[in-house]
């Protein structure tokens, strides 16, 4: 196909033409210059139609996406003949009638310049968002600003300007001190500390710096120790390290309701599980964890209850170990299932003798007035039944009793004089003899009534020495001093009352108990029957501090406030 | 005529386009997997007195890469209007921007040891869920949206639509001179008020009530069926050029619309990630302040 294209420039009402050949299979027009035909216009497509020589002569072909005009109307593929207007974007094409040897003949113009309509049409249009009023950067401001100022200038303004409050005292709560207590706490109170909790200058004494030790010894001045000073040991080193801890190394506030204690064994075992080696002379047993790594229970017993003198022994040592509480006492010949009926008692019970504490932690101790006084009376005459020596001083008993036969020898007549003495006595069964009627014999009776009493009183059978130990050393009627233990497990804590629902005998093996040196602690295996490790699941989690504690008072105060640093 | 691929004969100067989301094989996504095993490892490792929480070891090496890594996520917005200075491929800084960025919701959630109160560390913690919830809300426009728009301009381009449409006005102009008043005054008007854009609900939602080419279209509907044999051709013509219009203002204004969408989650992005850094420096300030 030959075709001649004419381009049509206009300035004003002159007309000016361009025209060149060109050859091909079509001519295509479109914005790009690879077209036969280019369209230098930013309306116009990069590749817009094509005119080609059909079967039934010439058409047009719309390539593009923008819409063909052919005459007026819009089309995608249409027959053309000259005289015919195709429009392309702005560009108006005009077949013409071709010159002889020429296929086509066709003029090419610009017919819509872009000029102020489309200025028009941009200052109309408004796109994109930041032509809006939205803005990153004011946005930003804002947002940034209130939450410096709320979050940190107030806080800081509120916590600068308070005045320090004791921490043990009640602070009515402010609208300032509660929001500063909320926005800046970083985790929940404990428990015990909440009703100062809003007072957070109480702990917080200095911004950007940990809480003293002060602040925590303003309340717990009397916290205990967790090693003694007396102690002559390798350990002592180790308890000016732990003087040396700040309180919150170890108690850690703002770690929710449960507490500031910590319950991990590991926080102890880091230290107990090589003790036996590092400190020797502590005497200490390494702990590796519990219920395995726990060593046997050792115990503290009587080791000579006359010199107070105790001992450490280990409840699996073999022989077992004793107790040595100078009494004689058999829990088995108490418990006897059918009781005491010639005194009137039903069977025996441990509650009837075991009274627990208010605390119902332990049990209070045991004593002959509260315990065994009910069937264990002193008495020492049948003629003299509602009389008893007292209990505890056996000096006191002789003297007493000594005076109690005088008083009679005097009240019947006194000495050297009264009615003398008929020749023959009618009494009473049981009665007593009556004094003779001079001093010498009135002495002789009353020595005679009191050395009878006192072989009542100290019989092995019925008296003193049926529960007490002979002291043969101070004398005939003398008693070994007692000393009965109300706790086994001196640094553990055995909380019965959280054990009330288990029978006594299900722990303790008295009913077999034959004598007072019997044990009748339960050993560790016991506890392990309920008590499992921290992270067990179907047993009671037990941690060291379930039974331990580490600050105790005997061993002194832990933390003293040096002078000037509160 | 053959066309040449204008990429072919470039090599080493440009490379055919790789979305930030696969750049370099995915590098930044594994660099972001191996942060949250590294964190996950951390956390595990770490077991505090009573339960995990952020004032641990593993705790305050969390959150010291938390911190760390969300004043370089902020960078990422001075990175990218730098142009001028060699730090690297700007795709590999999105890429790992939004890796990055995503794993940081694991890193810091650790750090909090699951422990939340309405306090300002919450808070902080809140506002970077947020910086983060928008941020992929903004990684699913980048990918939603420019295939949309691709598909919507068909090949064209703004200016061009815009050009196309002035040339319109101008046709309807010269078309409507011999039309009846009431006509040309519908086709002045819709010639005259051409709005596309303009407020931000405007472009997010593409409605356009008041549109005067539509009003023209309906109007020259309504209008009266005998017209004058002359002026016949002239309304065909106005309608042909009224549809055509009302065709290029729906695709320029869907083409608004969807840049608008693709833009507007940076207006939460942005304020909302300077909001994270002063919640994040009360946090840090409370922390040890107190």
């Amino acid at each position: 196909m030959q075709a001649e294209i004419t381009v049509l420039t206009r300035r004003g009402t002159a007309v000016m033409r361009k025209t060149h050949l060109l050859t091909g299979e079509s001519i295509q027009f479109g914005r790009g210059t690879d077209n036969d035909v280019p369209l230098a216009d930013i309306r116009a497509e990069l590749t817009a139609a094509a005119l080609r020589q059909g079967a039934d002569g010439l058409f047009i072909q719309r390539l593009g996406d923008a819409p063909l005009r052919v005459n007026g109307e819009t089309t995608a593929n249409s027959p053309v003949r000259p005289g015919d207007e195709i429009l392309i974007g702005p560009y108006k094409i005009v077949l013409g009638n071709p010159p002889a040897g020429l296929d086509v003949a066709l003029s090419v113009e610009l017919v819509e310049p872009i000029g102020d309509s489309l200025q028009r049409l941009l200052t109309q249009s408004s796109i994109g968002l930041d032509k809006t009023k939205l803005s990153k950067r004011r946005g930003s401001w804002l947002l940034f600003t209130t939450l410096t100022i709320l979050c940190l200038a107030v806080p800081i303004a509120l916590y600068s300007t308070r005045e320090g409050v004791k921490p043990n005292t009640y602070v009515p709560a402010d609208g300032g001190s509660s929001l500063l207590g909320i926005a800046w706490n970083p985790g929940e109170i404990s428990n015990p500390h909440r009703y100062f909790a809003q007072n957070c200058g109480a702990c917080h004494q200095n911004a950007f710096a940990a809480v003293k030790d002060s602040a925590c010894l303003s309340c717990h001045s009397k916290i205990g120790n967790h090693i003694g000073s007396a102690i002559e040991s390798d350990a002592l080193p180790m308890r000016r390290l732990l003087e040396k801890m700040r309180c919150a190394e170890c108690h850690e506030e703002h770690r929710g309701l449960r507490g500031l204690v910590t319950r991990e064994e590991a926080l102890c075992i880091g230290c107990h599980r090589s003790l036996a080696e590092s400190l020797p002379k502590a005497g200490l047993r390494d702990v590796r964890g519990f219920p395995e790594g726990h060593p046997q229970f050792r115990l503290t017993l009587v080791a000579d209850a006359a010199t107070r003198r105790l001992q450490k022994a280990d409840l699996g040592a073999d022989p077992k170990p004793s107790d040595h509480p100078n009494l004689v006492f058999s829990h088995a010949a108490h418990l006897v299932p059918e009781g005491f009926p010639a005194l009137g008692y039903k069977p025996m019970v441990c509650a009837d003798c075991h009274v627990p504490e208010p605390s119902g932690q332990g049990f209070l101790a045991i004593t002959y007035k509260g315990q065994c006084h009910d069937c264990h009376t002193q008495k020492f005459d049948a003629a003299l039944p509602g009389k008893e020596v007292p209990h505890g001083d056996d000096e006191r008993v002789i003297t007493e009793l000594e005076g109690f036969y005088a008083s009679i020898a005097l009240r019947e007549g006194g000495p050297g004089g009264g009615v003398p003495a008929p020749e023959i006595e009618r009494r009473l069964p049981a009665s007593l003899l009556p004094p003779p009627s001079d001093p010498a014999g009135r002495r002789a009776w009353v020595r005679q009534q009191t050395s009878q009493a006192l072989g009542i009183i100290f019989d092995k059978n019925r008296g003193c020495f049926y529960c007490h130990v002979p002291d043969s050393a101070r004398g005939p009627f003398r008693v070994a001093p007692v000393m009965l233990l109300t706790r086994f497990l001196a640094p553990a804590r055995f909380d019965h009352a959280k054990h009330a629902p288990i029978e006594c005998d299900h722990c303790h093996d008295a009913q077999h108990s034959q004598a007072s040196s019997d044990v009748l602690v339960p050993g560790i295996a016991m506890c392990v029957t309920c008590h499992g490790a921290e992270t067990a699941s179907f047993k009671a989690q037990s941690t060291c501090t379930s039974c331990h504690i580490f600050h105790r008072q005997e061993l002194g105060p832990m933390h003293q406030v040096m002078a000037g640093e509160k | 005529m053959t066309a040449t691929d204008p990429i072919s004969g470039l090599h080493g100067r440009l490379s055919r386009h790789e979305s930030f989301l696969v750049w370099k094989q995915f590098r930044y996504l594994k660099i972001a997997c191996a942060a949250i095993a590294v964190s996950i490892i951390l956390y595990l490792i770490d077991s505090p007195y009573g339960s995990r929480y952020g004032g641990s070891w593993a705790g305050y090496t969390l959150g010291t890469v938390g911190a760390l890594l969300i004043l370089w996520l902020m960078w990422f917005g001075y990175r990218k209007r730098s142009y001028l200075k060699n730090q690297g491929n700007l795709v590999a800084w999105l890429s790992a921007h939004v890796y990055l960025g995503l794993c940081l919701l694991v890193i810091a959630t650790l750090h909090t040891g699951f422990h939340f109160g309405w306090n300002i560390h919450t808070l902080a913690y809140a506002m970077m869920c947020l910086v983060i919830a928008s941020g992929a809300f903004g990684v699913f426009c980048y990918i939603q949206y420019p295939r949309s728009m691709t598909e919507n301009r068909r090949g064209t381009t703004m200016p061009q639509l815009l050009g196309r449409v002035a040339g319109l006005n101008d046709q309807l102009r010269t078309v409507a001179m011999c039309v009846d008043d009431r006509t040309a005054a519908l086709i002045e008007r819709a010639v005259e008020t051409t709005p596309i854009g303009g407020s931000t609900w405007r472009q997010l939602s593409g409605h356009y009530p008041d549109c005067a080419t539509a009003a023209a279209l309906a109007g020259m509907a309504d209008s009266p069926a005998n017209t004058a044999p002359d002026q016949a051709l002239a309304m065909r013509q106005l309608r042909v050029l009224l549809n055509e219009k009302s065709e290029l203002l729906t695709r320029a204004r869907r083409d608004v619309r969807y840049k608008a969408k693709m833009d507007i989650w940076l207006y939460f992005h942005v304020p909302l990630s300077f909001a994270l850094l002063a919640a994040l420096l009360a946090h840090v300030v409370a922390v040890f302040y107190l």
